[in-house]
């Protein structure tokens, strides 16, 4: 018990120093979730928003897939993505591993069906009145996707949080891929794992008050979003 | 230059159950045409194909300006409006719902906010103006689209079941916003209402749909 | 509005991993967990990269895994302690330029109680037989590690075949965490005394040595470059610094002087040259 309260003790000691190197692995860790979850938003929401609104033959098998998908185990994903991007794998020739930009691709494939399920789930809760009010303005077709994923808005930023969330907390994957590379590829979940290996328990227990707090801000502004979408809908 | 719109023996059913039976109908020259009929007769079917929003089993909906029939284009499709029973209130403000129709046929900024501010004015909507448009009432909501669908000025306007569930007050404000577009000949009116003392109040030509034929 | 200012902000953290992509000369050195976590790396790389601008970035895993990094080509140097498996991958042309750089030494650890009574005894070997007849748990690494092949090599030598006894537990886990178990379960095991030290006052490890100084319980630190002729992508020129620095009277007294935090010498180094 003591030994807890002097880790905490110490631990906030350290976050409040601004230590360089505690920031450094901050700084690392939105940058290489925050990549992962532009790029997977990129792909994810416009795919979500066509598989919600358009029908094709094997849609069905489509939202399965990515309902399935959005709890892929992170080492599994982490140990694929390490044998194609290793020098022996189809992809070896980049030089990807052990590099951020692969930890990019693994949060990119974490993220994406995560991003892509949830935005197709928000886009397809529009009122089907939204897509036949905005044909009877004269909007083309494009026209009217757009309109509907307007209306869908809080629900796709309640999806890409819920993607932003997931990648932040994982380690499986980035451990594997990105080698844990000390001020290279090091990032706070990597380096909680490592140091608690380690014994050092100060900074582990820094960086995950820091990881906890960064999870309570993202769901804070997930609730505050949430909110926004009911009241105006209700009112 | 004024449309007239031809239905040819329209044939149109859901799941076996036909609601449009070999209808068909020729609307031509301006005015307010009312039609009337038992809940089912297939009203809101004939105006949404009309409106070209739907896709008839059989038969055609022809438009003629002048000469020749006209293409079912996007060219056409913003000359024609329908205004649906709910509405379908875009979640933002009444302005931007009001420049919806606008934009996205490229009108100008300072333009769309001329005309978005004649139509609110003339709808009573100008105080709501910034408000988000669902926390309207739902009388001010159904006038909210017809000035949503006004201020697009088009050739034709379907309005279906305009006053269904709002109150008297509005009931009459909407009657006189009507009888407006009569008496200034623009746009063509074609509605559906249950109510037969408003229908005789508004109607140039009274129509009656039974069975899934106009008679 | 929001959508922009969230786009905005994405594109901009884009643009800056990308931007990390392109900098200085860095090779890539496998090695192996308990290695890192000794602290060892943190004292010598700094004084490398001074004297020659070559950032080393270290990927940390098992032994096993290390070598197999090396001989996939996705490292430059493989820094490890398994001296049989090393030369055997040098022989089969993975590698070359092998050298000795340092030893450490293992201890076998257990309960202060010691119930198996393996206090007093000399050879490693007699301790393992002791520990299966007592009966008393014994905690493996059980993941292809240095210091599991060279468990598995004392077991060899004692002719008993410990897989699947119910004393027998394989965790499959660092040396860290192995010895965590071990310390719950009232165990033995086999392990680093670097690791040992490093833990055994911090984590209150409420076990003691109960046998050290068996010569075959030396563990040999060896360095050796990705074969270039294979690999032809690997960065062998820097690799080669970073051998002969660590092979030299400046690497090896890096080396010698690293103690941990309680001020214990954790290598000695041995390099030949």
């Amino acid at each position: 018990m003591d030994s807890l309260i002097e880790g905490f003790r110490k631990a906030l000691a350290l976050i409040f120093s601004f230590d360089e190197k505690l920031f450094g692995i901050i700084f690392l860790s939105l940058r290489v979730s925050g990549s992962a979850l532009m790029i997977a938003t990129f792909l994810g929401l416009p795919f979500g928003a066509l598989v919600g609104l358009r029908n094709f033959p094997g849609r069905n098998f489509v939202i399965s897939v990515l309902n399935t998908f959005m709890g892929l185990p992170p080492v599994v994903v982490g140990l694929f993505l390490y044998l194609i991007l290793s020098r022996n794998g189809p992809l070896g020739v980049l030089g990807l591993l052990y590099t951020p930009s692969a930890m990019v691709v693994a949060q990119t494939i974490l993220a994406f069906p995560i991003v892509a399920s949830l935005c197709h789930s928000a886009v397809v809760d529009v009122d089907p009145i939204i897509r036949l009010a905005s044909r009877t303005l004269g909007a083309t077709p494009f026209s009217v996707t757009i309109t509907v994923m307007k209306e869908a808005r809080y629900g796709i930023l309640s999806a890409i949080i819920a993607g932003f969330g997931r990648v932040m907390a994982e380690v499986g994957a980035i451990l594997i891929v990105g080698g844990n590379i000390a001020g290279y590829t090091r990032v706070m979940t990597t380096t909680i794992a490592m140091e608690t290996d380690k014994g050092n328990f100060e900074l582990a227990l820094a960086l995950g008050i820091v990881l906890l707090g960064i999870s309570l801000i993202i769901n804070l502004g997930l609730h505050v979003v949430q909110k926004r979408g009911v009241v105006g809908v209700a009112a | 230059m004024s449309f007239s719109l031809k239905i040819v023996d329209l044939w149109k059913g859901y799941n076996g159950n036909v609601v449009l039976k070999s209808c068909s109908h020729v609307f031509s020259g301006k005015g307010v045409y009312v039609l009337t009929g038992p809940n089912g007769s297939g009203k809101s079917t004939f105006l949404r194909i009309c409106a070209l929003l739907e896709e008839p089993d059989r038969g055609e909906v022809l438009y003629f300006s002048g000469n020749g029939p006209l293409k079912k284009d996007m060219e056409l499709r913003r000359k024609i409006t329908l205004v649906l029973p709910r509405i379908g209130i875009f979640n933002t403000t009444v302005f931007r719902n009001l420049a919806y129709g606008l934009k996205i046929r490229g009108v100008g900024k300072e333009e769309v906010e001329k005309r978005v501010d004649k139509y609110l004015e003339a709808f009573g909507l100008l105080h709501r103006k910034k408000q988000n448009a669902l926390s309207l009432s739902s009388g001010e909501t159904q006038r909210l689209g017809i000035a949503r669908a006004m201020v697009t000025e088009p050739e034709i306007l379907f309005l279906d079941e305009p006053t269904a569930s709002i109150d008297q007050e509005n009931t009459a404000m909407i009657e006189r916003l009507i009888a407006d577009m009569k008496a200034q000949g623009r746009p063509t009116v074609i509605m559906t209402t249950h109510d037969n003392d408003q229908a005789h109040r508004l109607a140039d030509v009274l129509l009656r749909i039974e069975d899934g034929k106009i008679t | 509005m929001k959508n922009k200012s969230i786009f905005l902000l994405t594109a901009i953290l884009f643009l800056m991993s990308v931007t990390s992509l392109f900098a200085e000369t860095r090779i890539r050195c496998a090695s192996t967990t308990s290695t890192q976590n000794s602290g060892l790396f943190d004292h010598i790389l700094p004084i490398f990269e001074k004297k020659t601008g070559i950032k080393v970035d270290v990927v940390a895993v098992g032994t096993g895994a290390a070598i197999e990094i090396g001989k996939r080509g996705d490292a430059d140097v493989v820094f490890v302690h398994a001296k049989d498996q090393e030369l055997k991958a040098v022989e089969e042309g993975y590698f070359v330029n092998r050298h000795d750089v340092m030893y450490n030494d293992f201890v076998i650890v257990g309960p202060p109680d010691d119930p198996a009574k393996v206090k007093g005894l000399k050879s490693a070997p007699d301790a393992f037989r002791k520990i299966a007849e007592s009966g008393i748990p014994f905690v493996s690494r059980g993941d292809k590690s240095g210091t599991h092949s060279k468990e598995m090599s004392l077991w060899n030598q004692t002719g008993i075949d410990p897989a699947g006894k119910e004393w027998y537990l394989e965790v499959g886990q660092g040396m860290a965490k192995t010895l965590r178990i071990a310390n719950e379960k009232r165990a033995y095991t086999l392990t680093d005394r670097g690791t040992w030290l490093a833990l055994k006052d911090i984590e209150k490890l409420d076990m003691t040595i109960v046998l050290e100084g068996d010569p075959v319980l030396f563990n040999q630190y060896g360095v050796m470059a990705v074969n270039p002729e294979r690999h032809q992508h690997i960065k062998f020129k820097e690799a080669m610094m970073f051998i002969n620095w660590l092979i030299s009277s400046e690497g090896q007294q890096a080396i010698g002087s690293f103690k941990d935090a309680k001020g214990n010498r954790l290598f000695v180094p041995d390099a030949s040259e």
